[in-house]
């Protein structure tokens, strides 16, 4: 691994080109146009001092303002006035501290990371056999072994496109918009100029935002990895879509969901959130959730969607209060319960019963044929 | 500093903007390498106002297209005026006019409305500033259009042939950040992030819009202020409110900032009823004494 520094480049945009290297290795995107540029930027007189030096690279090679930290330390390592010898060190070690424990919550997880083959597999090859595609519907996820997880991600993408599907088609055929002054004339060429059909615009589709916040604490363990691949699902389906988990923090990966591998989203979102399987804060969560998101996300065309059982340890007054909160500023707001498919269950627990008051609706969320009431929510919003 | 970089700050100063170093280096590196500036911030950071400061710099026109949910190229590039094309052509029945002359005639410029990008990209003399504000609203369809518009600035209009741009405008777009805008976006554009003014800026700010104001009054305005924006409020005051503020003491001749004119007008940075009654519980004399220590 070569170290980084100015000094090890002749010439002063050598020094450029190597900065920009080391700001891919440490994951900021910088392409070679940007590299050009800071190079013109530099021929402009942009190096005259350090500082200004700094914010015109910062403007170019940061994309949003979470960068701006990693860039500053790259930064100050590479035009440090001493040889930095760990620099390159650093980075590496965080990165295998990640990796470990991303192993350790994707074993957790019900994912089993290369190289640790189980016999479990063995074992529960024999109890899918031919189940079917509707007991799989129907089976709790909690029930369900690892190998027929396949088989159920591959049902709830094939369900999830045909609900994407007709959710399009019930929009599509509302009422039409103001009239098509092009296509009127364009239609009625054959009658000389008069204009007998009037032609309408196709109006634009409504477009709602789906927020999804998902709880991941120990009490939902069996069931967070499955809602998460449903979240990964209709994350590939419908397209406005952000999403939260939350623990005893609350951490956004609407960001991650846009990876295209499953895996690697897995992989990069245990990367980023250590609240896998903590303990649970839901009140102290949505109030975070308020603060830093609800202002930007929620709008009167959004539908929040909780995803959580409602054993809480906070105190049930704050999840009333920022649930309500929530609700004046979102359009529905929903809440699935994935023990409410439980017989004879009731919702007893109190962050449930302070909670349920402020809910437009309650459903349940054990089995696909559940989460598939979604589409139902989503109609009638 | 570089002497460039001072140069600007002087130069905006006299035009009575206040501009923080990063954000003049920034400018003038957009200028430089005509390439356009994506500004975030929370609301009321000045965001439009740095496209405002470039075009009143250059003395060049600012053309502004306001992004909105459902915004589509016949409102933000060109649409024809038809029913002017409509009248033309019934007015025109009887002339002697070819239907070749008659078909250029109805699809010349002056039957074309122009909207925005189309205005920005036809400008004459010298090159505009288009200012393209909350992006983040419009759609993703529209976005990934104007990557387009951006990486060539010509537009294609079926009846007139491909317009090309004359000069290159300044290009500078803001976003709320209500969602992630594209990363192919985001690469064909600088990024600055705006955060609210530190104390000396907004101060200055204040002094330079209003001179009349006592100092010490505009001092503890600020201050009472920026101890606000501390309390995570539903929504914290921009700085056009801190000028609204400052501007409402000239008004009513108050000369003292005490903790009676403050309850009286904290709606004019609180626009949120939950916000001034937090406001009231912390209490308005312990804020006040709090920013004196």
């Amino acid at each position: 691994m070569p170290i980084f520094h100015h000094s090890r480049h002749e010439g002063f945009d050598e020094a450029i080109i190597g900065f920009s290297r080391y700001c891919r290795e440490n994951d900021l995107d910088v392409g070679l146009s940007h590299t050009q540029e800071a190079l013109r930027a530099i021929s402009h007189g942009f190096a005259g001092d350090v500082q200004s030096l700094k914010f015109a690279l910062k403007s170019l090679f940061c994309k949003r303002i979470e960068e701006h930290e990693i860039f500053g330390k790259c930064f100050d390592v590479y035009w440090g006035k001493r040889r930095h010898e760990y620099a390159h060190k650093v980075s590496n070690q965080s990165r295998s501290n990640v990796s470990k424990k991303a192993n350790a919550s994707l074993v957790m997880m019900g994912f089993k990371p290369d190289g640790m083959e189980d016999e479990l597999v063995e074992d529960t090859k024999s109890v899918t056999g031919d189940s079917g595609i509707e007991s799989l519907k129907k089976t709790d996820f909690s029930k369900i072994a690892q190998i027929d997880s396949q088989a159920l991600e591959e049902l709830a993408d094939q369900l999830l496109r045909q609900l994407n599907h007709r959710l399009k088609r019930k929009l599509v055929s509302r009422k039409k918009g103001r009239i098509d002054i092009r296509k009127t004339i364009r239609n009625n060429m054959s009658t000389g100029d008069d204009l007998i059909n009037l032609y309408r615009k196709s109006r634009k589709l409504e477009k709602y935002r789906l927020v999804l916040l998902l709880d991941v604490s120990g009490s939902m363990d069996k069931y967070s990895f499955f809602l998460l691949k449903f979240l990964w699902s209709l994350k590939n389906n419908l397209k406005n879509i952000e999403a939260f988990v939350f623990s005893t923090k609350l951490i956004r990966i609407s960001d991650f969901l846009h990876q295209h591998q499953l895996d690697e989203t897995l992989w990069r979102m245990s990367h980023e959130t250590d609240n896998w399987s903590s303990g649970t804060r839901i009140g102290a969560c949505m109030k975070d959730f308020n603060e830093k998101y609800a202002k930007r996300i929620l709008n009167g065309k959004s539908i929040t969607i909780v995803l959580s059982d409602g054993l809480d340890q906070g105190e049930p007054e704050v999840l009333s209060a920022e649930l309500e909160k929530i609700k004046m500023r979102t359009s529905k707001l929903v809440w699935l319960n994935p023990l409410k498919g439980m017989e004879g269950y009731e919702p007893l627990a109190k962050g449930m019963k302070a909670a349920l008051p402020k809910v437009g609706q309650f459903g349940s969320a054990h089995n696909l044929e559940s989460l598939m009431e979604l589409e139902n929510i989503l109609a009638s919003a | 500093m570089i002497p460039e970089v001072q140069k600007l700050i002087g130069q905006f100063e006299g035009l009575n903007y206040i501009v923080e170093e990063e954000l003049a280096t920034v400018l003038l590196l957009t200028l430089k390498l005509q390439k356009p500036l994506l500004l975030e911030g929370p609301p009321g950071v000045g965001k439009t106002e740095a496209a405002h400061i470039i075009s009143s710099y250059l003395d060049t026109e600012l053309i502004r297209l306001q992004c909105y949910e459902g915004l589509d190229v016949n409102n933000a590039i060109y649409e024809w005026n038809y029913q002017k094309q409509l009248l033309s052509i019934k007015l025109n029945e009887n002339s002697d006019l070819s239907v070749v002359e008659r078909e250029h005639h109805i699809f010349g410029e002056d039957f074309l409305l122009k909207r925005p990008l189309l205005r920005a990209i036809t400008a004459k003399d010298k090159p505009p500033v288009l200012l393209i504000d909350e992006i983040d609203r419009a759609d993703e369809e529209f976005e990934a259009f104007l990557l387009e518009l951006l990486s060539d600035f010509q537009i294609s209009i079926p009846e007139l042939g491909t317009i090309r741009s004359e000069h290159r405008p300044i290009v500078i777009l803001t976003s709320n950040r209500t969602r992630e805008l594209s990363d192919a976006l985001k690469r064909r554009c600088l990024y600055h992030w705006i955060d609210y003014p530190g104390f000396e800026k907004e101060l200055s700010i204040v002094r330079k819009k209003y001179p009349d104001l006592d100092q010490e009054v505009s001092e503890s305005l600020v201050k009472f202020i920026e101890h606000i924006r501390s309390m995570n409020l539903y929504k914290s005051p921009g700085i056009a409110e801190t000028l609204d503020w400052a501007h409402s003491l000239l008004v009513l001749h108050t000369q003292h900032f005490n903790t009676e004119y403050i309850d009286k007008t904290l709606g004019i940075i609180l626009k949120s009823d939950s916000d001034i009654q937090q406001v009231r519980t912390a209490g308005v004399d312990a804020i006040l004494e709090e920013i004196k220590s």
